[in-house]
């Protein structure tokens, strides 16, 4: 009998304790996107002129235009049929990445995406941008406190909507 | 809505470097568009991507809204070894999240 009713009571404290767990991810799952949106550099993908959006996500530097970063975009290079989906590809040599940004000149908003690589990731990297129209794309290293920077013109066929 | 199961991540060691692959499956709308009706659709992006192995992150990526449709990632990882976990979380401009999950083969 009282076996019977500590089994009972056993799964009572069980389901109230999975309920009182699930209230907290319930909870916390309100506060995480508000935190993590706080993160989100709001001024440098809202600006709209080049210099402002580079200004404000990398800072200011020495800047360096070199051939320490390969950069590709386009298929065939320098031709996008769809501007919707126009493949870059970002290589680079340089150590102690601490950012990379990704323009285009032309779009309403020039800050395309922002990585903020750690050690452990090598590049290449791969990724697929929206370009309105014809445009210089732009691709800015920051590494040692130096601002590294290439472009690429780009045609498009279809404009991508950005 | 993303659907979460649609996610997909894949990871594989090639010449001693792990490489990552990401697909997600989201509409990116950047509150330019418009519809049939010609309304403006509102904006719905993917800001922020974080991707760990086992326990440390490793990346983090910011997006705009000139992210692609269903947004490409493909990179690479110096090390690792058949059966590290890849974790990935993204969050969107109105709270969406999800997640996807991997291991190395």
């Amino acid at each position: 009998m009282t076996e019977k009713f500590d089994e009972y009571r056993r799964t009572l404290i069980k389901q109230s304790i999975s309920a009182s767990t699930l209230a907290l991810v319930a909870a916390s799952g309100l506060v995480i996107p508000r935190v993590l949106l706080a993160h989100w550099p709001q001024d440098a993908f809202n600006a709209e002129t080049l210099e402002d959006a580079i200004l404000t996500f990398l800072g200011e530097a020495e800047e360096v235009n070199e051939e320490a970063i390969q950069f590709t975009i386009g298929s065939p290079p320098t031709y996008a049929v769809n501007g919707a989906t126009v493949p870059v590809e970002i290589s680079s040599s340089l150590q102690n990445i601490q950012r990379v940004a990704l323009l285009v000149e032309k779009n309403p908003f020039p800050l395309a995406m922002a990585l903020e690589p750690t050690s452990a990731v090598s590049f290449p990297f791969k990724t697929m941008l929206k370009v309105a129209e014809d445009s210089e794309i732009i691709a800015m290293v920051r590494a040692d406190d130096k601002l590294y920077r290439t472009s690429r013109y780009v045609e498009i066929d279809i404009g991508g909507c950005a | 809505m993303a659907i979460k199961s649609r996610d997909r991540i894949r990871a594989k060691l090639q010449d001693g470097n792990t490489v990552v692959r990401i697909l997600l499956a989201h509409p990116m709308h950047t509150g330019r568009g418009k519809n049939e009706q010609d309304e403006l659709i509102p904006a719905e992006f993917i800001q922020d991507i974080r991707c760990w192995r086992n326990d440390d992150q490793v990346l983090t990526i910011k997006c705009g809204t000139a992210t692609s449709r269903n947004p490409y990632f493909a990179f690479q990882l110096t090390g690792g070894e058949a059966g590290d976990v890849i974790r990935l979380r993204w969050v969107d401009n109105i709270g969406a999240k999800g997640t996807a999950e991997t291991t190395v083969v």
